[in-house]
Order: C-alpha cells, then structure tokens, then sequence
C-alpha cells in the first residue's frame, strides 16, 4: 500500500490530469474502508425500497412478489375508505400538531430561564436532573408512568389528599380522554431538559458586546433576552423547526404502541401499519399505509425546507 | 451585563424556585418506582408510597433477577450491546476516514449515495419482507447489522478527523509508515474522545431498543430485556406466569404473595434502566459533546 500513500501526498495539479481509473487505483485502499458501510446501506436502506411496489399489488405470500397480481392504487383507495385507517391518518395528524405546539417551545422556554441562573453549580444540578430521563428507553418511561398514574399511586394519593377520603381513585392509564395528553406529558417529561442544550449553545455563542451595549442604552434584562438573545438563537430555531415540520408525520411510535392497553382505543399510522402487516400478515395494505405516510412526509420537509427559506433565508440544504 | 434592578432580583428568585420545582417533579416519578420496586407489594396497595420504601424487601427484585428467562434476555441485551457498539464504530469510522480524505475520487456521489436514505425508505414491510428473505427474522443479527451504519454518526465522526492536523499523518508517512500504520497508530488514538461519544451513543440505543424485537423477533430466547419489560406491562398474562413461575421455584411465599403486578413492574423498570444510571455521569458529558459537534453546520 506504501506506493498508494506517496501519490496521495502528490500535488494537488497532478491528480487532476490522471485518469479517472487511475485515481481511482490510487484511492482503493480507501474504497476498501468504505466497502462495509455502502454494503449496509445498500442491502438495509436500498434493498426495501423497492418493496414498496408490493403496495400496487395483490401480495400473496405463496405466490410471491412476482406471482402476485398488480392492482394499481386500489390498496391505496382502500386506505382512504376504511374508517379505522382515516382515524389514525387524523390521530398522526393530531398528535404531531399537539407535539409541535407543546413540546417546541418548551425546551426554548426552559433554556432562557436557565440561561438567567447565574448560581453556576445551582444550574449544573438542575441540567443534569433535566437531562436524564432522556437516556432512559421509552418503555421504562412508561413503565414509570405506570407506577406514578397507579391507582394506589401518589397522583391518586395526592388527590384523595386534596378531596377528601372519598375521592374516587381513577386509573389514569385506561382512560381514553387521558391518552393523548399522556403522550404529550411523557414526551415533554422525557425530552425538554435535553432539547435545551442546542438552544444553551446558541445562547452562549451570542457576542457579549451586544449586551453591553444594550446595557448602555437602558435596556432591562427582559428587553435584553426579546430583542438580542431570541433573535440571535433565531437561525438554530428556525433549523430544528424544520427538521420538527418534516417530522410532522413521524409520530413516537414506542410511545403510542406502549401506552396502549385494553382500555384505549387509539391507533396512528405506526401501529396500523405494525398491526396489519406484521400482526395480520396484511402486507399489501400496510405497505400501502406507510408508503403514503413516507410521501406525506418528503413533502412536508421539502416544503418546510422552501418556506423557511423564504421567511428568514435558513434552510437545511 | 451586571444590571441589578429590584425587579430583576425577583425575577431571578422565583426563577431559582421555579427551576428546583421543576426538577424535583421530574425527578420524583423515577424515585417514586424505585421506592415501590423495593417496597413490599401488597403494602404499597395501601398508597402512599413517595420516595422510600416503607417496608423494604428485595422480594420483587429476586422475582425477576432469578427468572431464567429474565436472565437469558438480559445476556442477549448485554451482547447487542457489545457486539452491536464495536460493529457500528467499526463501519463509521472506516467510512469517515475514507470521507475525511479530500482528494478522495468519487467523494460527491459517495457521500449522495448515503444520504439519499435520510428522505427515502421502504418503511417497515418492505423491510420486513426483506428481513424474512434475507433470513434475519428470529436471528440475533438483525439486533447489530442494520444499525451499524449511520450517516449522521459517520459525519461526526469526520468532522472530529478534519480538526487533526494533517502534518501528523504526512510526518508518518514521511518516516515510511504505510497506509494501515497511519491509521491504526496515529489517527485512532487520537479519535478516543469521539469514539468513545458515538461508542457510549450506539451502547445505549442498543440497550434501550425494544421495537426491532417486536419486530422482527418471535423467539423466546432471543427477548431483550426492554422486550420483556414491554411485555410486563402491555401482557397481563406475561406478568401473571412471572408470578406464578416465582411461586413454583419458592421465591415468592404462596400464602401472601407479597410481590404484586405493580411492584414487578416497577422492579423491572428498575433493572432496565440501571446500567443506564451508572453510565449517566459519562453519558452526560460525551452526549453534551456529541450533540454540538454534531449541530455544527459545514
């Protein structure tokens, strides 16, 4: 390999008048260490996609991909005909706006607030409490959720404490009606403190001189932090917004899936798709469900990406 | 800067307590399970249990720690979590050191052929129709071969590459190191700091994930642990056989059966999430580093 090394260490006007093939001789030490990651990205991420046809089709395990008969957007027709299925397109929806308005600004919300503690080791105490529910697994937080929601629960205990001994004690993971704040609750409880270190970042790359120099005008602190802190963090809010709006309809899976019990009757595209396909064998339908979300989505990125752009000139590509 | 007004002061003030409220209601549901995994069941039917057990025992915890099949699952985390981290670095850092060279041939369309799966994918069954062909369905390698490559690891990793300075490697070769000696002796060595931040990252998405067993895997023996906590609490039944399994090898007393659902449950998550809790001090650190070299835009 050594004769590979001194070539590369060649000028740069030397390498643009070799051939390509040349070059590409010169480089194969490099193609040898690229070979295991384009072998795993070709066979997991380029071989499934053309899978995706299995939703034009009428799949029939036995027969196969190619003995199965084509049926053009009829699988697709039926996804927007059955109920169930036009339910959770609306629960991803529902869910992911909910999240959106929720759980965005908060971590911006809690990083200002932090940003004014000026106690350093108070801080570090309290960043490291925010931060650790987010490397626990998204089961053991429900799992937690149970234990705290539990009839005999200190949620119920607080509640007979404040109502009385006759308050009735109510099992807060089999209500319907707490469902869905319960995925809004867990998901800030598990993902605030965390989603505050890139707007901390942000915050702390703003030059000190600004300050100053509103300090010199008379600016107060509260004006400080609108007209000089939140327009300087505006390009990495703007960032991460996008990335949430292509998002939009990629909701928690883990969460909804673990949340469910008997008690609950609430189904997102995710689940549809798990339970028709892998549970029920249905492959052509699910196929078809995850292959209209998927386009949702590219859309809803590629248009986030242009307004954002248009609005205030940040964008991701 | 050092502006103080009175209202200001109170701003602050309240702010301090608003953030140590804040902190202790996140930090208290997690106590509270630890409390009700290590308190006796029936006695924490009565409520009231905060963050202390009230009548300590460890009876919930040998229901799950001497179940053989707890025990199996929690060897089949333990290897993904081996086997799975030291393949992915393995992957992405050969992949990185192949990008981090910029006169590289090809360099572009590489780098587009890996980023084109971050828009497109076949989804979930065309994934699992190819698993099922590719015989990976109930096979402990489809826990460590479709992760082992992620392109945003992968750019991390060379943006870390990119900050060595290039004399290093061009003095080695110089002295006649080969390709293979700059690489092994010079340039991994010098990447600990960032292989350890994306090592500890895939430890624990591997310890944490649970859906590619729901997924992919219906064999018992190849459960991990997260799996199973999922079962405990999605299955009443799974739980009921724990019980039960309990009773029959004499852990658990049949004529008061101290160890309800709720505590077994609580004992799990515990279990779970422990490695987890000791790592954390290192976690923080290398997760803080990770996420900020990461959101530094080329």
């Amino acid at each position: 390999m050594e004769p590979i090394a001194n070539e590369a260490t060649a000028p740069a006007a030397n390498i643009k008048s070799d051939s390509l093939w040349r070059r590409m001789r010169r480089d194969r030490a490099f193609y040898m260490l690229l070979a295991p990651a384009i072998l795993i990205v070709f066979v997991f991420a380029y071989m499934p996609i053309p899978g995706i046809l299995v939703a034009f089709k009428d799949y029939k395990v036995l027969r196969g991909f190619w003995g199965s008969e084509w049926v053009g957007l009829a699988n697709i027709e039926k996804i927007f005909v059955l109920p169930n299925m036009i339910l959770a397109i609306w629960n991803t929806f529902w869910i992911s706006l909910l999240s959106l308005v929720f759980l965005f600004p908060a971590p911006i919300a809690l990083a200002l607030l932090l940003n004014e503690v000026r106690v350093q080791l108070f801080k570090r105490v309290v960043q490291t409490l925010f931060y650790l529910p987010h490397f626990l697994s998204w089961i053991s937080v429900i799992g937690i959720a149970y234990a705290f929601y539990s009839i005999y629960g200190p949620l119920n205990d607080l509640r007979v404490a404040l109502g009385g001994e006759g308050t009735e004690r109510i099992m807060f993971m089999a209500e319907q009606s707490m469902f869905v704040p319960n995925v809004i609750l867990l998901n800030l409880w598990k993902e605030v403190g965390w989603g505050t270190i890139i707007f901390l970042a942000a915050i702390a790359s703003v030059d000190p001189q600004l300050y100053e120099a509103a300090h010199m005008d008379g600016a107060n602190r509260l004006q400080q932090a609108w007209h000089i802190t939140l327009p300087s963090i505006m390009p990495t809010v703007m960032i991460l917004l996008i990335l949430q709006l292509g998002n939009l309809f990629n909701v928690n899976f883990e969460l909804i899936y673990g949340l469910q019990n008997p008690f609950i009757n609430f189904e997102v595209i995710q689940t549809i798709v798990f339970k028709f396909g892998i549970q029920q064998g249905s492959y052509a339908i699910a196929t078809a469900l995850g292959f209209v979300q998927g386009i949702i989505a590219l859309v809803l990125t590629i248009a986030a990406n242009y307004g954002a752009k248009k609005a205030s000139g940040v964008g991701i590509w | 800067m050092h502006y103080r007004s009175k209202a200001y002061s109170l701003f602050a003030a309240i702010n301090i307590v608003f953030l140590t409220l804040l902190a202790a209601a996140m930090t208290f549901p997690y106590l509270n399970t630890l409390a009700i995994a290590l308190n006796d069941g029936q006695d924490s039917m009565l409520g009231g249990i905060t963050i202390y057990p009230r009548e300590p025992t460890l009876d919930n915890f040998a229901t799950i720690v001497k179940n053989a099949a707890m025990i199996k699952s929690f060897f089949i985390s333990v290897s993904r979590v081996l086997i799975g981290t030291f393949l992915a670095l393995v992957v992405q850092f050969f992949c990185a050191y192949a990008f981090a060279n910029r006169n590289l041939t090809g360099r572009t369309p590489l780098l587009i052929y890996f980023m084109i799966p971050m828009f497109f994918s076949g989804g979930l069954i065309p994934t699992y129709l190819l698993y099922s062909k590719l015989g990976l369905l109930n096979h402990f390698l489809v826990y460590v071969l479709p992760g082992a490559f992620a392109f945003f690891n992968m750019i991390i990793i060379r943006t870390y590459l990119y900050t060595l300075p290039d004399s290093l490697q061009e003095s080695a070769r110089i002295d006649g190191a080969s390709e293979l000696t700059v690489l092994f002796r010079i340039i991994v060595p010098l990447c600990m700091p960032i292989v350890a931040t994306i090592g500890l990252w895939t430890a624990v998405a591997h310890w944490n994930d649970w859906t590619t067993t729901l997924q992919f895997v219906t064999n018992p023996d190849l459960f991990v642990l997260q799996y199973k906590l999922m079962q405990l609490i999605r299955e009443s039944d799974t739980i009921a056989a724990l019980i039960r399994q309990a009773i029959e090898s004499g852990e658990t007393n049949i004529e008061q059966v101290p160890t309800t659902p709720e505590a077994i449950r609580a004992a799990q998550v515990i279990v779970t999430t422990i490695p987890i809790i000791l790592v954390y001090p290192f976690l923080q650190k290398y997760f803080i580093k990770g996420v900020l070299i990461g959101s530094v835009k080329e």
